[in-house]
């Protein structure tokens, strides 16, 4: 056979075996998560991760997603930032550059401002987990958080002045970041206004695990109730025992988000007694989430309850495509100004334009738990003050 | 700061204090040994922590059993470690050097898949609290400190009461003079490996009841030991025992008079002040 032959067999080979493949990766929406999958913020990431990927799953058995008439399967590329600014840089500049997602969700509040500007010059589509100052704003329009905020969430606060009056005087502790110092602020605000003493404010360095000396400092102002908000699990689990050792006696309190199970692990289970909580929920579960913990536990051997209000960026994303009939992030976009979907836990839909400037936090009737007898029991849904 | 907060402040600072030392003691003795940092003494200290984990949490094996087990295990890994690693590239600082920090990121790294991504916990070995000159202290806390002493005591009379400890501190003066009058390097620098790992493993396998576990809880005492042994003096143990009770009442006193970051940053100043005037360390001494 003549070298020219050889040479068109070879291209004839190449483009057989490209054609097929290509049109498949084309079938194929690609959805990336970076989220911390080890460390401290593992208990909120792993979730996180199987929850989208849950979601997914359901919609790919049935087909896939159907956009313009045609059917497409939705894949998750997950990597870990292990709450590391940098690695949270490197896993979404991956993301991006190199796997070519036009749609992610990132967890942490200081990754993803880190993070603003190249998601915003890529034009892709962020559905964040996280809690930072400025993170909901016109200049980030591609960016729909998520979860519920501090400016959400704060409002559990005025619940338990009206049912437990005798609380007075409030601590906070909390990371020393941009999650931290904006849940902090928006909080202390917040509880001010309704008439709290702010007693401690007091940030810690990611990683430590030593509190006594802040906590002695914070006792020594003789808080009623100590509130951990942005705290990761393992954080919480420390400061709750360490606290109790230098004889703290009232509550704990988080209206950001953590698995109270994880924290009664560390801290002891009699520690955690009383604790309120915002998105995390073990008893009792609507039939919904009912069904959910069910094929949650069915495919990842064991039920973790933080998973319930981590599936939003998955049910808000499927939502808007179906509502769009098109992959382009910003036709998208448009269609989550305008969807309303169900979540777990009722009606959702992206809102408070009054309080951000753009309708593009996720709105919904919020759970708010008490352990009672080691277990995170529904107490109030609430939904936020602005819609 | 009232005086009661002081006296507060300062029972705790004790605490921390036995708990930096017992951090810093492996690391100094392998300084002063062979002039090498370990930079997986942070590493060893989270496998400690983990032999704990399963050998008293999960298997259910007395606690005490279980820290001899830890000690006794990283000890033999320091062993193999000095064996594979040290004795090849022939005691060479900077190789030596290098190869330690492999080791430690492939043991954070191999953490993950091993022990699994969520944080462990166990459970209080010495439950409860006692009232120290008015502050609440927990008893955990208060044991590490007589084991602390017991440790620096046991290593202080092997180095100087002990024929090995005598042939230890000969090679630290000069290894080939020790070598011409019989003292066999290579055992003597496995068995400072062996030390240097098992009390690393000994701190990690205290610390696993007070704090949680995860393959990098060994980063942030890593750091802290650094700095006791710069603070002390590098190769010092009774630099380690000084700078680790001032490391920790600065840690303590500021940051519960000032809040925690002033007293991060005092405790660098305060170091930077000391290398000032005396560059070795408070009990260092020029080579």
């Amino acid at each position: 056979m003549a070298p020219k032959t050889w040479t068109l067999l070879l291209v004839a080979v190449v483009l057989a075996s490209l054609g097929p493949g290509t049109a498949n990766a084309a079938d194929v929406i690609k959805f990336g998560i970076s989220t911390p999958l080890s460390g401290p913020a593992a208990p909120w990431g792993i979730p996180h991760k199987n929850a989208t990927e849950l979601i997914f799953d359901e919609i790919n058995s049935q087909g896939g997603l159907d956009v313009g008439g045609k059917k497409y399967k939705l894949e998750v590329i997950a990597y870990d930032h292990k709450y590391v600014i940098a690695e949270g840089v490197a896993t979404i500049n991956r993301l991006i550059s190199k796997d070519g997602v036009k749609y992610i969700s990132v967890l942490g509040g200081a990754v993803v401002k880190a993070n603003e500007e190249p998601v915003n010059e890529a034009g892709v589509l962020n559905l964040p987990l996280a809690y930072a100052e400025g993170l909901v704003s016109p200049k980030n329009p591609l960016t729909f958080h998520s979860f519920p905020s501090p400016p959400e969430t704060t409002v559990f606060w005025k619940w338990i002045k009206e049912r437990h009056p005798q609380i007075k005087r409030v601590a906070t502790i909390s990371p020393n970041d941009d999650t931290g110092w904006w849940s902090i602020k928006i909080e202390t605000t917040y509880v001010e206004k309704l008439g709290y003493q702010i007693a401690a404010k007091e940030f810690f360095e990611r990683g430590l695990t030593d509190f006594n000396p802040i906590l002695l400092r914070m006792l020594a102002q003789k808080p009623d109730i100590i509130s951990v908000m942005a705290s990761p699990a393992g954080s919480v689990g420390l400061i709750i025992k360490q606290a109790r050792e230098l004889g703290f006696k009232g509550r704990f309190i988080h209206v950001g988000q953590v698995d109270t199970s994880v924290v009664a692990n560390i801290a002891g289970k009699a520690n955690v007694e009383g604790m309120w909580v915002h998105g995390y929920v073990q008893s009792p579960l609507p039939e919904k989430v009912k069904a959910w913990q069910a094929k949650y536990t069915k495919k990842y051997g064991e039920w973790n309850a933080t998973s319930i209000d981590f599936t939003n960026p998955a049910f808000a994303f499927v939502a808007a495509v179906k509502k769009a009939q098109s992959l382009d992030p910003k036709k998208i976009a448009d269609a989550l100004h305008s969807v309303e979907f169900e979540n777990l836990w009722g009606k959702a839909h992206f809102g408070g334009k009054d309080f951000y400037g753009i309708a593009n936090q996720i709105i919904y009737p919020m759970p708010f738990s008490e352990v009672k007898d080691g277990v995170a029991t529904l107490v109030a849904q609430l939904t936020p003050p602005h819609n | 700061m009232t005086a009661s907060l002081l006296v507060q402040s300062a029972v705790i600072g004790l605490s921390i204090g036995s708990i930096y030392i017992l951090m810093a003691l492996g690391l100094t003795l392998m300084f002063g040994m062979m002039h090498i940092i370990n930079f997986a003494h942070g590493a060893v200290y989270m496998l400690g922590a983990y032999v704990i984990y399963y050998v008293f949490f999960q298997s259910g094996a007395p606690y005490f059993v279980s820290f001899v087990v830890a000690m006794v295990l990283l000890g033999v890994f320091g062993y193999l470690v000095e064996r594979s690693i040290y004795r090849p590239v022939k005691g060479g600082i900077e190789p030596t050097l290098v190869a330690l920090l492999a080791l430690t990121t492939f043991l954070q790294a191999a953490g993950y898949p091993v022990f699994g991504q969520l944080d462990k916990h166990v459970p209080p070995v010495f439950e409860g609290t006692k009232n120290v000159l008015g502050v609440m202290v927990s008893v955990e806390r208060l044991v590490i400190i007589p084991i602390a002493a017991a440790l620096v005591v046991g290593l202080y009379l092997f180095i100087n009461k002990t024929k090995m400890g005598a042939a230890m501190r000969a090679i630290e003066q000069d290894k080939e003079a020790a070598a011409l009058q019989g003292v066999n390097v290579h055992v003597v620098n496995g068995l400072a490996f062996a030390i240097g790992f098992a009390l690393a493993a000994a701190s990690g396998a205290l610390m696993a009841p007070i704090f949680k576990l995860d393959p990098m809880m060994g980063e942030q005492p890593l750091l802290k030991a650094f700095i006791i042994i710069i603070l002390g003096g590098l190769g010092s143990i009774p630099g380690a025992i000084v700078g680790g009770l001032m490391l920790g009442l600065i840690d303590s006193i500021v940051a519960t008079a000032l809040g925690a970051e002033p007293a991060f940053l005092l405790s660098f100043v305060f170091i930077i002040l000391v290398l000032l005037f005396k560059p070795t360390g408070l009990f260092g001494y020029a080579q």
